[in-house]
């Protein structure tokens, strides 16, 4: 039975992508947020972003997801605590989409309107820059998304009584690989 | 809006119809009439999880939110007994960007990325135990800093406390502060050992540190009032401090140091 009904969810998606031009899958990521603490400079990174575009009639549709809990600080209370004040374990994806023109892999620079849900809420990035490069059949992208806490209604954490800023810049550095 | 049928296409009535958005776990439920259909009023577009529930029947799942719009027959476990499901969440309006994510039919889902469920599904219990650990973690560190200002008093007071010609009144000004550093220090151990652990955490950076000081200071605040008193007996009976009572001071001070390191190793990037 359970080949039947897996046989009947492929039914479903494969139409989804019948009509697929091209698609775009994400080689390789480094996503690192800024965290600013009058005694602290924080940085977490991660590497577990997956990603995939869609390209139809000219247009492309991407969606990266990162799961909040990759992100490493290099002390694991203090990402212990980044998991519950951004409702990590009940909100566990960061999700970003945009969509591009198929010609802007061909662009130095490309403006893409994001949309990124995180810790339950969705905020909207508008013409945020990212530097495109392109070589040997991989498109480099890396750039930084203007975020803050308040976008998601994250009450800044504390640390001895101060609360951390709101920004928290968020630098993209992305391998693509059209295929 | 969808229906909800058997494999000879009759409508199930009062079918429960769960509508998990994979991209933020909000959850939104909806029963079926008596022609089978029901209705997600407002649902947002995205992708879903959607779950049917029916009397007498096998709960079904479908983990993606592709579906829009296609029918798909899917056989119970029963033999005598089947489910057709049409589902299609019904989009509400939202604001355009310029180049703003389409929902063609070209737009990729979670699914697609390879995400297991068991990644995109939101855990409420998790998301409990953390909230209790941060909280009572909050308490601990706000009492460690409370605790702070006693522990440095004691320590001034003892300057004067145990000299040839200290007062009692000094003596037991020290004995008091130092009373209510200890107090004040068992609540906030009492923060940090009593928050949930969270399990499959490796313990990394600079909290190690932190917590390999309170294997100094945790012991050292027992032994310090300790041998305090037996310092606080010699001294009231107008005896030099000998023997053991005479670690107090240098215990103390290593209690201290290590309260303070800990303190430090959370707050300053070294």
């Amino acid at each position: 039975m359970n080949e039947r009904i897996l046989v009947a969810l492929a039914l479903v998606t494969l139409p989804a992508f019948a009509g697929a031009d091209s698609q775009w899958v994400l080689q390789q990521s480094t996503l690192t947020y800024h965290v600013s603490h009058p005694l602290h400079q924080t940085e977490g990174v991660s590497h577990a972003a997956k990603g995939k575009g869609i390209c139809h009639a000219g247009q492309c549709e991407f969606l990266i997801a990162v799961p909040v809990k990759s992100f490493d600080s290099g002390d694991s209370n203090r990402d212990l605590h980044m998991l519950q004040v951004t409702r990590g374990a009940e909100f566990p994806l960061v999700t970003v989409r945009t969509r591009l023109p198929e010609s802007a892999a061909a662009s130095a620079i490309i403006n893409a309107d994001l949309e990124i849900q995180f810790a339950g809420q969705t905020a909207q990035y508008k013409q945020v820059p990212f530097k495109v490069e392109t070589q040997g059949g991989e498109t480099h992208i890396a750039g930084t998304i203007p975020a803050t806490l308040a976008d998601f209604k994250i009450d800044p954490p504390s640390l001895l009584t101060m609360p951390i800023k709101s920004d928290i810049p968020v630098r993209v550095e992305m391998t693509w690989r059209q295929q | 809006m969808g229906k909800v049928v058997d494999a000879s296409g009759n409508p199930i009535a009062n079918a429960t119809v769960t509508a998990t958005s994979v991209d933020n776990g909000q959850v939104r439920t909806a029963g079926t009439g008596p022609d089978g259909s029901y209705r997600f009023e407002g649902l947002p577009p995205g992708k879903y999880r959607l779950k049917f529930e029916a009397d007498g029947l096998k709960k079904l799942e479908i983990p993606s939110a592709t579906v829009d719009g296609t029918e798909t027959a899917v056989p119970d476990a029963r033999p005598e007994a089947g489910e057709t499901i049409a589902s299609k969440p019904t989009p509400s309006p939202q604001d355009n960007l310029p180049n703003a994510p389409s929902s063609s039919k070209t737009e990729p889902s979670l699914s697609d990325l390879g995400l297991s469920p068991e990644q995109t599904r939101g855990n409420p219990r998790e998301q409990a135990l953390l909230d209790k650990r941060t909280h009572m973690l909050k308490i601990h560190q706000r009492m460690g800093l409370i605790t702070t200002v006693p522990l440095i008093a004691t320590v001034i007071a003892s300057m004067s406390a145990g000299g040839k010609s200290t007062s009692t009144a000094t003596r037991d000004l020290h004995t008091a502060l130092g009373g209510l550093t200890g107090d004040l220090y068992g609540i906030t151990a009492y923060y940090a050992i009593r928050a949930p652990r969270v399990p499959g955490t490796e313990t990394r950076g600079p909290i190690r540190f932190h917590k390999a000081m309170a294997w100094i200071h945790g012991p050292g605040m027992i032994m310090t009032p300790i041998l305090g008193i037996v310092a606080f007996d010699q001294k009231s009976k107008g005896e030099k401090i000998h023997g053991i009572a005479s670690a107090h001071g240098p215990v103390a001070i290593v209690t201290a140091g290590a309260f303070g390191a800990a303190l430090l190793s959370v707050s300053v990037k070294f």
